[in-house]
C-alpha cells in the first residue's frame, strides 16, 4: 500500500509540469493543426503558409526584431492579466489602462524632453505606471468597498479611457495636423533600437523596452513569490475566506493587485509610445487590442510569469510572421486571428486536455496496483 | 532561409528581365503587355489600413484601381493587410524589399511610416492615400481629393430636395444632417462642400453636424442617424465609412429620411439600399492609384509631390441617382449639371473648411 501512495505522489508532481508546460504546447499545435485544416479547406498550402510565417518571425535579424517588437507589450499586459487572476481578479480593462499609460507617456515625454534622457526615460516611464494604476484604483476601490464586479468597471472604465484619449489627442494635445495625433516626441526620450547596442545587425525596431519587459516578468515573478504581498494576492486568490480568517485584509489585497495591474497594462502603453510610435494616435479607431490579447497570453501561461514572456513570444510571432505569409503564401491575415482564437480555446478546454492525460494514467496506475497485488 | 528566399528573388527578376527583353526585341509581342504603350511589366502593391480589405471605402477603393492595373497594364499586384498600426512600417519593408514598386500607403496614419521607409528604400517609390506629405522626397507621392467638391455637389442635391415633394418621406423643416467619422480634414472637406453646396441653393437650409469619432462603428452611426431624424433632417450624408452603414439603416428604419453615401457608389455597396439611397458623393480613389500605376509603369513616376484630384481629373464625383432617377425632377438635375460645369471652369471654388 505504502508503495502505492509513493506512485501516486510523484505522479502528481509530473502531471503539474505537464499541466504547466504540456497543455499550453498541447493546445497550440491543436490550433495550429485545426488552422491548417482551414488553411487547405480555402484553397492555401498548410506547409508553405507555416514556413513563410516562420520565416517572417524568426528568418534573420529584422525579423527577429518584429517579433520582439510584437512581443514587448504583449509581456506587459500578459503580467497584467495575470497578476490580477492570481487575486482571482478579471482585469478585462488592461485596454483603457494602456491607453492612459501611453497618454501619459506621449504628455511627460513632451514635458520633460529637456531632461537628460537616463532621467526623463525613467520618469515618463513612471508615469505610465502610475497611470495605468490609477485607472484601475477606482474599480479596485469600487470592488474592495462596496463588491461592484471588476469586470464590469474595469471594462466601463476602458471606453472612458480610450473616448478621454481620443478627446485629448484632437483636442488639448493635438498636433494641430488635423490628424488626430500628438506631436512627434524628441527622439532624446526614445527607447533605443537594439541595432543601437548590438553591434553589426542591420537596424531594427525592436527597442529597450523589450528588457524592461523582462524585467517586469521577474519583478512580477519575485513579489508573487517571495513578498507578503504576493503570498497574500495568491492567498486571497485561493480562497478568499481563508485567508481573511488568516489575517489578510481582502480589501487591501484587492486594491493592490488591480492597482499593480493596471501599472503594468499602464507600462505596455508607455513602451509602445516611447518606443514604437513616438507619439499618440486617436485610441478609439486605432487601438492595437493589446490589452485583450494579454487577456490570451495570461490563460496561455497560465498566469505564470515565465510562461507569460513565452505565451507573448508565441504571440509576437505570429503577428509578425502574418506580414510575410501574406506576401508569399497569399493567406489572409484572419487566419492568424483564427488561430489565435483556436489556441485560447484549446487552451480553456484544457480540463479536457487535461481530462484526458489524468484517465490514462489512473488507468496505467490501476493496472500497475493490479500487477503488484498479484 | 532569407538568403534562399533572397536568391530566389533575384533569380525571379533576373528570368522576368530576360523575358521582358526578350519581350522588346521581338517584333510582335503577343501577350507580354501593351508593349506599344511602353508600358514595362512591373510589380505594385498596396499596405491597408487597420481597417483592411471590406471597407467598401478608400481600402477597397485602392484595391480596385490596382485591379484595374493589373488587368489593363498586366501590372503584378499584391495586397498587405495591417492589424495593427505596428504593422504599417513591417508590410511596407516586407513589400520594398520583395521588390514591389509603387508601394501604395492608404490612409492618413501611415504618414510617418511611409516618411520613415522611403528613407530606408530610396529605389522603392510610395504613395499615400489621403497623406499630404510635408517636403515630399522624390520616391514619395501624396495623392489627395477634393473631396469638398463632391460634397458640394451632394449638397446642391440635397439642398434642393429637401425643399421638393418627390418623395413622401421629404417634410418641411428645410433640415439636412450630417455625419462624420472622425474629425480629419478629408471628412471635414466633405463637411465644408455639403454645406457650401446646400447654402448655394437655399442660404436659409438648417445642417445640423454630428461626428461619431470612429469610421467602424454602425451602431453609432445609428444612433447619430435616428437623433438628425428626431431634429427633423429628411436628408442625411454621411462621410464615415462603416459607421456611415448605421446611419443608412436609421434612415431606412425610420422610414423618415433619404440617405447620401460616401467615397464609392453606396447603391451598390449597400445590399437592399435603393430605397433610401438618393445618390452618393464619390471619390475615385481607384483613379487615382490607376494614373499612379500607369505612369510609374511608362516610368513617368509623379513623385516628389501631393497631387490633389478633382472634379476635373475625375478624382471625385457625384453617383447616379439610381432607385430615384425617375422621381427626381430635372430641375435638380439640371442644377447638378450647372455646379460641376462651374466648379470644372472654377467659376465656383468649393471652400475647404467651414466659415
Amino acid at each position: 500500500m505504502s508503495e502505492t501512495r509513493e506512485v501516486v505522489v510523484r505522479e502528481s508532481g509530473w502531471l503539474k509540469v505537464l499541466r504547466l508546460v504540456g497543455v499550453p504546447f498541447i493546445s497550440v499545435l491543436l490550433a495550429m493543426a485545426v488552422g491548417s485544416v482551414i488553411i487547405a479547406v480555402t484553397g492555401g498550402d498548410p506547409v508553405a503558409a507555416f514556413a513563410a510565417l516562420l520565416q517572417g518571425a524568426f528568418g534573420g535579424p529584422v525579423q527577429i526584431g518584429e517579433t520582439i517588437l510584437r512581443t514587448t507589450p504583449l509581456i506587459f499586459t500578459g503580467l497584467a492579466v495575470a497578476f490580477g487572476f492570481r487575486a482571482n481578479l478579471f482585469n478585462i480593462g488592461a485596454e483603457g489602462q494602456l491607453a492612459m499609460g501611453a497618454l501619459a507617456a506621449a504628455w511627460f515625454g513632451l514635458l520633460l524632453a529637456g531632461l537628460p534622457t537616463g532621467l526623463a526615460i525613467p520618469l515618463v516611464m513612471l508615469g505610465g505606471a502610475l497611470f495605468g494604476a490609477a485607472w484601475a484604483f477606482v474599480p479596485a476601490l469600487l470592488k474592495a468597498r462596496v463588491g461592484a464586479h471588476e469586470v464590469i468597471t474595469t471594462m466601463m472604465f476602458s471606453w472612458i479611457a480610450l473616448y478621454l484619449v481620443s478627446w485629448i489627442v484632437t483636442g488639448p494635445l493635438s498636433d494641430k495636423s488635423g490628424i488626430p495625433e500628438t506631436p512627434m516626441l524628441s527622439s532624446s526620450v526614445w527607447l533605443v533600437t537594439f541595432d543601437k547596442f548590438i553591434a553589426g545587425i542591420p537596424p531594427v525596431r525592436a527597442h529597450l523596452g523589450f528588457i524592461i519587459a523582462l524585467a517586469a516578468a521577474a519583478v512580477v515573478w519575485w513579489v508573487l513569490s517571495r513578498t507578503t504581498l504576493g503570498y497574500s494576492v495568491r492567498a486571497v486568490g485561493f480562497n478568499p475566506q481563508a485567508a481573511e480568517n488568516g489575517g489578510i485584509s481582502i480589501a487591501w489585497t484587492t486594491i493592490w493587485a488591480l492597482c499593480i495591474s493596471g501599472a503594468l497594462a499602464g507600462l505596455a502603453g508607455a513602451s509602445e509610445v516611447l518606443g514604437v510610435q513616438h507619439r499618440l494616435f486617436d485610441q478609439v479607431s486605432t487601438s492595437s487590442g493589446f490589452g485583450f490579447t494579454g487577456i490570451a497570453v495570461a490563460l496561455l501561461a497560465k498566469n505564470n510569469p515565465t510562461g507569460v514572456v513565452f505565451a507573448a513570444l508565441l504571440f509576437g510571432a505570429l503577428a509578425a510572421g502574418s506580414g510575410n505569409m501574406q506576401l508569399e503564401a497569399n493567406i489572409s491575415p484572419q487566419i492568424i486571428n483564427i488561430i489565435q482564437g483556436l489556441i485560447i480555446f484549446f487552451v480553456a478546454a484544457d480540463s479536457i486536455v487535461t481530462w484526458f492525460i489524468k484517465r490514462r494514467q489512473r488507468l496505467a496506475l490501476e493496472s500497475k496496483v493490479v500487477a503488484d497485488a498479484e | 532561409m532569407k538568403r534562399s528566399v533572397r536568391t530566389g528573388l533575384v533569380a525571379a527578376v533576373v528570368v522576368s528581365m530576360a523575358g521582358m527583353m526578350l519581350a522588346g526585341c521581338s517584333p510582335a509581342a503577343p501577350s507580354g503587355g501593351s508593349a506599344s504603350s511602353g508600358a514595362a511589366s512591373i510589380k505594385t502593391a498596396m499596405v491597408t489600413d487597420v481597417g483592411g480589405l471590406g471597407d467598401k471605402s478608400f481600402n477597397d477603393l485602392s484595391y480596385a484601381g490596382l485591379q484595374r492595373a493589373q488587368k489593363d497594364l498586366k501590372v503584378n499586384i499584391k495586397v498587405l493587410q495591417s492589424h495593427q498600426i505596428t504593422d504599417y512600417v513591417t508590410n511596407l519593408s516586407e513589400l520594398s524589399g520583395a521588390g514591389y514598386s509603387p508601394v501604395f500607403a492608404v490612409g492618413f496614419l501611415m504618414s510617418d511610416a511611409v516618411t520613415q521607409e522611403s528613407t530606408a528604400f530610396p529605389k522603392t517609390d510610395f504613395g499615400g492615400i489621403d497623406i499630404d506629405f510635408t517636403n515630399p522626397p522624390k520616391n514619395v507621392v501624396g495623392l489627395n481629393f477634393k473631396e469638398q467638391e463632391a460634397g458640394y455637389l451632394a449638397g446642391v442635391v440635397a439642398g434642393l430636395a429637401t425643399q421638393a415633394t418627390f418623395d413622401p418621406r421629404l417634410n418641411k423643416d428645410n433640415t439636412l444632417g450630417f455625419v462624420g467619422g472622425m474629425a480629419i480634414p478629408p471628412v471635414q472637406r466633405y463637411e465644408a462642400g455639403f454645406v457650401a453646396g446646400a447654402k448655394s441653393v437655399d442660404p436659409g437650409v438648417k445642417i445640423i453636424s454630428l461626428y461619431a469619432g470612429r469610421f467602424d462603428d454602425q451602431a453609432k452611426g445609428k444612433e447619430l442617424g435616428l437623433s438628425l431624424i428626431s431634429s427633423g433632417a429628411d436628408i442625411v450624408f454621411a462621410a464615415a465609412g462603416q459607421t456611415g452603414t448605421g446611419t443608412e439603416k436609421a434612415c431606412a428604419d425610420s422610414g423618415k429620411a433619404l440617405f447620401i453615401g460616401v467615397d464609392s457608389d453606396q447603391f451598390l455597396t449597400i445590399p437592399n439600399s435603393g430605397n433610401v439611397m438618393l445618390t452618393s458623393a464619390v471619390k475615385r480613389v481607384d483613379n487615382a492609384v490607376y494614373l499612379v500605376v500607369k505612369d510609374a509603369a511608362a516610368g513617368k513616376f509623379p513623385g516628389g509631390q501631393n497631387l490633389t484630384f478633382g472634379l476635373k481629373d475625375d478624382g471625385v464625383g457625384i453617383a447616379p441617382f439610381h432607385d430615384f432617377d425617375s422621381k427626381v425632377p430635372q430641375s435638380i438635375k439640371d442644377a447638378v449639371a450647372k455646379a460641376e460645369t462651374d466648379i470644372k471652369s472654377g467659376a465656383v471654388v468649393v471652400p475647404t473648411t467651414l466659415k
